[in-house]
């Protein structure tokens, strides 16, 4: 069977057409990197996804820090990290960088925040 | 009246990677200034992952990925002041902005454009029917919820396969909102791929091709509206119509470069960009203003917008220290299937890089660049995407002399 | 009864509001109830903005009469009540001889009027005066001008205010009935008002009103144009509004230019029973383009930044003639209602002069003494960027927000928002803070400030973001927080 990807990895998006029997892949073309043939594999056994979302901050000069997972978790599991990082609530200051969460779900990916975020009123403005 | 080497108008991801590149050549007298209170530009509202790749060599968010430059610029105490907004930018390179702290006036020797671009609204397109609440263009959308911690949306719909719009279908679906379709006039999504797989695909949110809205309902939040197929000329097709409830529409239907303050240094607009004409310094017709980044032309990637800007940046320094700039008598001429080339106008003396696109999908296709009939440059591409910026180099040494530069797709 | 009016309007558009502000010169105690959530979301603020000269219509009616009288007093109000106000002139263009003809008629009638500074002229002077107009010859009237709608509605009622009038929103009149002592009570959805003296500024909902008061039997058609609102770079092309040749009935699709540089083209004139609907249909912006390119080749759709409509109430007799305004009281039916009827064009150049018409009804019947003090004078929001440097930078030394940009395509200050959100009728909508401001007019609509007006509105009054309206009631913006505190 003939199953064709688009390669989400970088902004090519190489359309990649593969042979696959018994979900094994036997071979494949279009990708244009080693990453499209480990994308393809990964899409076949485990298809994994990154998420990015914020988390409530109180007492910040912006109501929200932007978060992001450190690693894709399966995609079937999306909602579920969102559940977990809804609940999440933060008191600025928060620094970009910083970990908030270790594994969620049990997977090798952390929930970090991507952008720092005074105190309300702190005097220095000009960072993220 | 303050005199600088280099005013940078707009602490975007242009006129920080500019800023950060003029600094490394020694140039130091140099200020940013933006409107907003936070340097950084619209990456702050781009929470979403997928920048830096092509810079930076791994994926980065778009506050993360201005938090980059952000860093350089404070390590090295590149003078900044946000808050503040440029009212005017005189032909003679004469700065006017206003701030709380009053009205300034910086007399510079270069002036770097770096406004980067304003979404396409409803009004601009003539959509007809009612104008009720509840049509947002997707920046609004974006930046409503990732900035300000408010939810503008239940029930969606999304005119515009642009990468915004569909970042947003995913974004609006992680929250709890429920993206009905997405609708694209054209026969191609005018978006990425990665983008219709990874944000569109994986939540199941069609996208429908050759499909507009033809009328807006509701006198006071949006009710609905209807959709028809068009034709090969982009015509709505009658009886091809169809009723979508929806409370909230998200347009995605295009950039277009912010050259207001442009237009009014004297800056010459290329009507296919709606940004400068720019030689391959990136300087304007009026010397000493430069510009890169959307507000040149509207880029796919962010990292080409930074690393247009710092190559931006090392003509601007020279254009400082010396005064002045090599010519640029050469210009680039395109084919009707290409859309536009940056720059338009180059001096033959030195190697540069060319950036283009495509004005519909062509598939196995090869780029050229050709000197009175003879091929001095080319790419071979597989599929040529209007979505995706097309860059090539062309070398100095291939160019034999002073007359045109003919751009191809062969 | 102690929420006795003396006098209560319906309707607080631009004749409503002029009714208000000029019995206001008068010690009463006077209501507008407006159904709206502010004053100028239906005519008053969906026009053509142009002052008109008075030539157009039949000599002898109350619409030439009023027309040139508003014209000619159009100055001293704009001193007044701070809006503003451009004597930019008007041409009518014509090519062929029967153009001429009509041309020649309609100044005759206009002098017959006692419109003035009319003449026709060749197409070497049409072509001084709007270069990049096409015609052969024009008819031109030095006295026509144009306005800004929203600002000259909000200035009547300002000023209204000021002097004491009451204004309620959200207010619709449903049902209106008389008491023994023969007061008029009126029912609106927000609580009963009485009053000795009613006026029906109704608008588009004068037939309603005047059937409620018992005067039955008028016919008002709708007439709906729609526009198209081009950039401003396309403002230096046009120094006034141009105009075809007009017919009997209708002025014709023209470009005009606006107070704040922007050009409009229109109206269409569509025959409407929904007085609700303000959908602008495809065909009919086609139709405008094409049809007012014919008279100034520059229109280019990139230059579109939005689109409206408008609805005129016309009053007509059986055949569908239309009629002249109707003013009047009625002894036989309703002897202390003042009723105006068929207020459409020259409205807005004729509202004070009607607004004093409909009052000397009452001064007839009853003798109304000074109020000792009015204020004609009303301060409008200073514009920051109409200003020269050197007052840009005075009035930020004097209050730092000035300094703060808010709304980038038309340059309004965070100071002119913050004034806005607190004006003296208490409107709170986002539309209300874009007509009093510009902000969310310019090019990008709303693109950069809307977010900021949003957060400004619910802070200043203390509204959650789920109470925040665009314009009308149910234009909910948003449905509430992406992240709550748990």
């Amino acid at each position: 069977m003939i199953r064709e990807f688009t390669c989400i990895i970088c902004p090519n998006g190489c359309e990649i057409q593969a042979e696959i029997h018994d979900n094994v892949l036997v071979s494949m073309t279009g990708h244009t990197c080693p990453k499209g043939e480990a994308y393809v594999k990964q899409e076949l056994t485990d298809p994994r996804r990154n998420i990015a979302t914020s988390v409530l901050v109180k007492g910040g000069e912006l109501p929200l820090a932007s978060v992001r997972l450190t690693s894709p978790i399966p995609k079937d599991q999306i909602f579920a990290a969102m559940e977990i990082i809804k609940s999440i609530s933060l008191t600025a200051p928060v620094q970009a960088g910083t970990i908030l969460l270790k594994n969620i779900l049990g997977y090798d990916s952390d929930v970090i925040v991507t952008k720092t975020v005074n105190a309300a009123y702190d005097v220095a403005p000009a960072t993220l | 009246m303050e005199k600088k080497d280099v005013v940078i108008v707009g602490g975007g991801p242009a006129g920080l990677a500019a800023a950060v590149e003029l600094y490394k050549k020694g140039i130091r007298n140099i200020l940013i200034l933006e409107r907003e209170h936070h340097l950084g530009g619209i990456l702050r509202q781009c929470i979403h992952d997928g920048f830096g790749l092509s810079r930076f060599q791994t994926t980065l968010s778009g506050p993360e990925y201005a938090g980059r430059f952000m860093k350089e610029v404070m390590d090295c105490q590149i003078p900044f002041q946000t808050d503040t907004t440029v009212l005017d930018i005189s032909s003679n390179k004469l700065v006017t902005a206003v701030s709380r702290d009053g009205l300034v006036q910086y007399e510079a020797k270069a002036v770097i454009l770096a406004m980067g671009c304003r979404e396409r609204t409803r009004g601009a397109l003539g959509i007809p029917g009612e104008r009720p609440a509840g049509v947002f263009t997707a920046g609004v959308a974006q930046a409503y919820m990732n900035l300000y911690n408010r939810m503008p949306a239940k029930e969606v719909v999304i005119l515009g396969s642009g990468d915004i719009g569909m970042i947003m279908a995913r974004r609006l679906t992680l929250e709890g909102a429920h993206v009905q379709a997405v609708f694209e006039v054209q026969p191609i999504p005018s978006g990425l791929p990665r983008n219709i797989e990874q944000c569109l695909n994986d939540y199941g949110i069609p996208l429908y091709l050759n499909h507009t809205i033809t009328k807006i309902h509701g006198s006071s939040r949006l009710t609905g509206v209807t959709v028809s197929q068009v034709d090969s000329s982009l015509k709505p097709i009658p009886g091809t119509e169809k009723e979508y409830a929806c409370d909230t529409l998200i347009l995605s239907v295009g950039l277009i470069p912010e050259n207001e303050l442009s237009i009014d240094a004297g800056v010459t607009l290329d009507p296919r960009t709606k940004g400068a004409v720019v030689d391959e310094h990136f300087q304007t017709n009026v010397e000493g203003i430069f510009a890169a980044g959307n507000v040149l032309h509207v880029h796919d990637l962010v990292d080409f917008v930074s690393m247009e800007a710092e190559k931006l940046a090392d003509s601007a320094a020279s254009y400082v220290s010396n005064g002045t700039l090599p010519d640029c008598p050469i210009e680039i001429t395109t084919d009707s299937r290409i859309g536009h080339t940056i720059p338009q106008k180059v001096s033959g003396a030195q190697d540069f890089q060319l950036s283009l696109r495509v004005r519909s999908l062509i598939k196995n296709c090869r780029i050229v660049v050709r000197q009175n009939g003879q091929e001095i440059a080319s790419k071979r591409m597989k599929k040529a995407l209007p979505a995706e910026m097309i860059q090539l180099t062309v070398k100095a040494d291939s160019i034999l002399s002073l007359d045109k530069l003919e751009v191809n797709v062969e | 009864m102690k929420n006795l009016y003396d006098v209560l309007v319906i309707g607080g558009g631009m004749i409503g509001s002029a009714i208000a502000r000029e019995l206001s010169r008068y010690d009463l105690k006077i209501g507008v109830l407006e159904k709206n959530l502010d004053v100028c979301y239906e005519t008053s603020g969906r026009n053509s903005a142009v002052v008109h000269g008075g030539f157009a219509y039949d000599t002898g009616t109350l619409k030439a009469k009023l027309c040139v009288e508003g014209n000619q007093m159009m100055e001293e109000l704009s001193r007044e009540l701070d809006f503003p106000f451009l004597r930019c002139g008007k041409v009518l263009v014509g090519n062929t001889d029967e153009d001429m003809e009509t041309l020649k008629r309609t100044l005759v009638q206009g002098e017959k009027n006692g419109a003035t500074g009319l003449e026709l002229i060749d197409e070497k002077r049409l072509h001084e005066l709007v270069p990049a107009v096409v015609g052969k010859f024009a008819m031109f009237s030095s006295q026509s001008g144009i306005l800004e709608p929203f600002q000259y509605t909000i200035a009547l009622a300002e000023n209204a205010c000021q002097n004491g009038v009451k204004y309620f929103f959200d207010s619709e009149v449903t049902k209106i009935c008389q008491d023994t002592e023969g007061h008029y009570l009126l029912t609106t959805p927000h609580g009963d008002f009485a009053c000795r003296w009613v006026v029906n500024a109704a608008g588009l909902g004068c037939k309603k009103v005047s059937d409620m008061l018992g005067i039955t039997g008028y016919q008002v058609i709708g007439s709906k144009g729609d526009y198209i609102i081009l950039d401003k770079r396309t403002g230096p092309l046009l120094p006034m509004p141009v105009y075809p040749v007009p017919s009997n009935t209708y002025m014709g699709i023209h470009v005009t230019n606006t107070i704040d540089g922007n050009v409009i083209i229109g109206p269409n004139a569509d025959k409407v029973s929904d007085f609700e609907y303000y959908g602008v249909p495809q065909e009919n912006m086609d139709y405008l383009a094409e049809s007012a390119s014919r008279l100034w080749p520059h229109i280019h759709k990139a230059d579109y930044i939005r689109n409206y409509s408008g609805i005129l109430p016309k009053w007509v007799d059986d055949q569908g003639v239309i009629q002249d305004f109707k003013i009047e009281i009625r002894e036989d039916i309703a002897p202390h209602a003042v009723n105006l009827v068929g207020i459409e064009s020259p409205g807005l150049t004729a509202a004070v002069p009607i607004a004093r018409h409909a009052i000397n009804l009452i001064k007839e019947r009853e003798k109304l003494s000074e109020n000792p003090n009015f204020n004609p004078c009303r301060k409008g929001i200073v514009r920051f960027e109409s200003l020269s440097l050197e007052e840009k930078a005075r009035l930020i030394k004097e209050n730092p927000d000035y300094g703060e940009v808010i709304c980038r395509c038309e340059k309004v200050t965070k100071a002119e928002i913050l004034q806005a959100i607190h004006n003296c009728l208490g409107v709170s909508t986002m539309a209300g803070i874009k007509y009093r401001t510009r902000s969310m007019m310019g090019r990008c609509q709303g693109g950069y400030c809307q977010m900021r007006l949003e957060q400004m509105i619910e802070e200043e009054l203390g509204k959650k973001e789920t109470e925040i309206l665009y314009a009308r009631q149910g234009s909910q913006v948003l449905f509430g927080k992406v992240r709550k505190e748990a």
